[in-house]
């Protein structure tokens, strides 16, 4: 590959002469770069994107979209085979997000929204939250349904639109099948370049190397970052759901506490939804198991079913709505469609859990995404966080390059850092707080959240606090 | 007799008449030799040197020099594109410096210097210190073997490299380096003679103001150790009035003074409002200079 560049690069300007000369200088090369994989036939790459998931692959086409970054070299490197491609007409598929407003800023930044535009989404217009144990519950949405609170899209689609645009870009190379083996980075002397080798030997080296590999990144172990992390012992069941005729205008998103964790229906289409359903991974097992009549029976009973109530923070929601002047039919909770059926083999488990580097960056290499924190679904707000990763770190690298800092350079890369966990921290922590709070039926933490969600919802100020930081705007 | 006039404004005229004086008198007495360098200059050159090998450490005493990079070279960038002289395709582009010769007086370790090169400037480093020059260069091999064509470092003083290189850059900077010299006077006015007409200079320094001093010289050196001891003296800091003063006298227009400090405990750099710590100076070379 390597070879062929070369080739191409002197051969344009030259004459044929020198094209044959070059060609015989090349394929010289060539075999040297087999027989031996000496340092000096690592190919070389201004930044190389470790990880081909929605994050890495968006970060891959903001890059090349950016103007100032336009003249960099970047390589993405992904496990798996190449991408498939999207099939619109096809079923709808189970792993999907909800993507908040900065994320679709970002999508058309990158000219890739006109592409899930014209595939399919469905926006929400109202959330709602509510729990098991007292009447309290929340709900959010802009004045009059203006405009939507997130958008919910299947993963592949997103995978789909920002491939096709790094596709296209001449500046970026794709190498499928491609499982990094160990990773070298020049920590915090300057003098050296990041390596990388992968599973099948070969090998590569490049200015600054991009961990979006998960959350069991290869690039942070390398970095020697302190990492914080909890397994929640508790599984995500995704499936896609019917939901029959009575669903109307489908375009509320449900999600209710139970004592073993968070279930949420994210609307796909009038009549389809997709099932987030948080629980113990005994049930999540079993549930996932289940015949499709038993599972959707057990669904809709997570939604509807009356859990022992906690009398005294019951007592003190109702005075609060008192207090605020709303009678109790104002605040009634408003159920969910009816779910008919279940699409088959849509069921799938994963596990959950909570991870936070201490550092994003370091001499060569930076972490975007889910290598760097990785947070519980219940806020649909993990794969956001990750693409204002992308965001930042595009804005961060292309500041630096037009100050000519190396693209490696951690003192410019710091910034990147700064900016994200500013941004990431409160975030994640209310995310686990939330996570805590709810997972338990304890009376005093139960009167404490009914009473903290409901001021939220009768206190518009902190409510669109709390809004403008989930939906970004 | 420089620097007691620079307190009183009144009299900096006329040292500046008096300086210029001197300094004819003493350049055709010495025209076959380099001129020596004074006994205080010695003294600053022979302190920095002492860093030479700290000087590319992101974590060492440079730490705070390395964090001014990111407000300088945007500074002396944008400063270079407003000037109109930069080609439009450039602009937002990695190669925005492209073809523009650059003097850097005074450019120590050289973290400016590649930094500016990088933008496809063609820079000279110009400095005193041996070691100081030594350790750019090998900076430049080992860490930015790419950018070898566009630096040149000299050791050299700065009226000396006037001479070879009357009116032939479009940019001077002046970073960090008014603050060590005694005679300002001498430094700006050779600088300003290697402008060509219409050339930018771009000064970075401390203001001579009690909280820089208090903030910058004691606090920063003596108790959190950000610079190393007895790098800055009161008596050397300078106003960027007396420096629009003097480049006045040179005919150069000053079209640019921004105000900046340091947050130590981020290690960062921000402009603010107010020149009372550090600022950045932009003036331009007039058309009309006659070169001497």
């Amino acid at each position: 590959m390597l070879a062929f560049l070369r080739i191409r690069s002197v051969a344009l300007p030259a004459g044929n002469i020198r094209v044959l000369s070059s060609k015989l200088l090349s394929t010289k090369n060539g075999t040297d770069s087999i027989g031996s994989r000496s340092e000096s036939t690592k190919a070389h790459y201004d930044i190389i994107i470790g990880g081909g998931g929605l994050v890495g692959t968006t970060l891959a086409a903001a890059l090349s979209s950016n103007p100032t970054l336009a003249d960099k070299k970047v390589l993405l490197l992904e496990g798996a085979p190449e991408f498939k491609g999207f099939d619109p007409a096809g079923p709808y598929q189970n792993r999907v997000s909800a993507i908040n407003k900065n994320s679709i800023e970002l999508f058309k930044s990158i000219d890739a929204w006109s592409h899930i535009e014209a595939a399919r989404y469905k926006p929400v217009k109202q959330m709602q939250v509510w729990e098991s144990n007292t009447d309290a519950l929340i709900q959010f949405q802009h004045d009059n349904f203006a405009s939507d609170v997130a958008c919910i899209i299947e993963n592949d689609l997103i995978l789909d639109a920002v491939y096709a645009k790094v596709k296209d870009a001449p500046n970026v190379e794709i190498q499928n099948k491609a499982r990094i083996q160990c990773v070298r980075l020049p920590k915090d002397s300057q003098s050296q370049l990041s390596e990388l080798e992968l599973q099948d030997g070969r090998t590569f080296s490049c200015d600054l190397l991009i961990g979006a590999d998960g959350a069991n990144s290869v690039v942070r172990k390398e970095m020697g970052v302190d990492v914080f992390s909890l397994n929640y012992e508790r599984m995500g069941l995704v499936a896609t759901l019917d939901l029959g005729d009575d669903a109307c205008d489908n375009s509320v998103a449900w999600q209710r506490f139970l004592p073993t964790g968070p279930v949420a229906l994210l609307p796909l289409t009038d009549r389809l939804s997709s099932l987030v359903w948080s629980t113990t991974n005994e049930q999540a097992k079993k549930l996932q198991c289940l015949p499709p009549n038993e599972f959707v029976d057990a669904l809709n009973e997570a939604f509807c079913r009356q859990y022992p109530r906690v009398e005294l923070a019951d007592k003190a929601v109702q005075a609060l709505n008192t207090f605020f002047g709303h009678n109790a039919t104002q605040h009634q909770v408003q159920y969910p469609p009816k779910v008919c059926g279940v699409k088959e083999k849509s069921r799938a488990t994963f596990p959950l859990g909570f991870l936070h580097a201490s550092s994003y960056v370091c001499s060569g290499a930076a972490l975007v995404g889910d290598a760097a924190h990785r947070i519980h679904p219940l806020a649909g707000q993990g794969v956001n966080l990750g693409f204002s990763d992308v965001r930042y770190l595009v804005e961060c690298l292309a500041a630096g390059a037009y100050a000519g800092f190396k693209l490696g350079d951690k003192q410019h890369l710091i910034k990147y850092e700064r900016k994200c966990l500013k941004k990431n921290v409160p975030i994640m922590l209310g995310v686990h707080g939330l996570h805590t709070l709810y997972s338990t039926d304890f009376s005093p933490v139960v009167l404490f959240r009914s009473l903290g969600l409901q001021l939220t919802q009768n206190l518009p100020p902190i409510k669109n606090l709390f809004m403008r930081g989930a939906m970004g705007q | 007799m420089l620097r007691s006039s620079l307190f009183a404004n009144g009299k900096l005229r006329q040292s500046l008449s008096s300086i210029l004086a001197t300094k004819a008198a003493r350049k055709s007495s010495s025209t076959a030799t380099p001129p020596p360098i004074d006994a205080g200059t010695q003294k600053e050159v022979r302190h920095h040197e002492n860093h030479a090998s700290e000087w590319w450490n992101q974590n060492g005493t440079m730490s705070a020099l390395h964090a001014l990079n990111e407000i300088r070279v945007p500074f002396i960038r944008d400063g270079m594109v407003a000037r109109g002289t930069v080609k439009p395709g450039y602009v937002n582009t990695t190669r925005v410096l492209n073809g523009q010769r650059i003097l850097e007086v005074g450019c120590g370790g050289g973290l400016l210097t590649e930094q500016l090169a990088r933008l496809g400037a063609q820079v000279t480093g110009i400095d005193l210190g041996e070691k100081l020059i030594e350790a750019a260069r090998t900076h430049l091999e080992c860490s930015s073997p790419e950018l070898t064509n566009n630096v040149a470092y000299i050791i050299e003083p700065v009226d000396q490299h006037a001479k070879t290189n009357c009116e032939c850059y479009d940019a001077v900077i002046v970073s960090e380096v008014l603050e060590h010299v005694d005679d300002k006077v001498a430094l700006l006015e050779a600088s300003v003679r290697t402008l060509k007409p219409g050339g930018s200079i771009f000064i970075t320094t401390l203001n001579k103001t009690l909280p820089m001093w208090f903030g910058g010289v004691i606090l920063g050196e003596y108790v959190l150790s950000l610079a190393p001891k007895g790098t800055h003296h009161w008596d050397k800091m300078i106003s960027p009035l007396d420096v629009q003063r003097i480049l006045d006298t040179m005919n150069c227009q000053t079209i640019l003074v921004n105000g900046s400090t340091y947050d130590f405990w981020s290690n960062t750099w921000r402009w603010i409002n107010s020149t009372q710590m550090c600022y950045a100076l932009h003036a331009v070379k007039q058309p009309l200079s006659d070169c001497n």
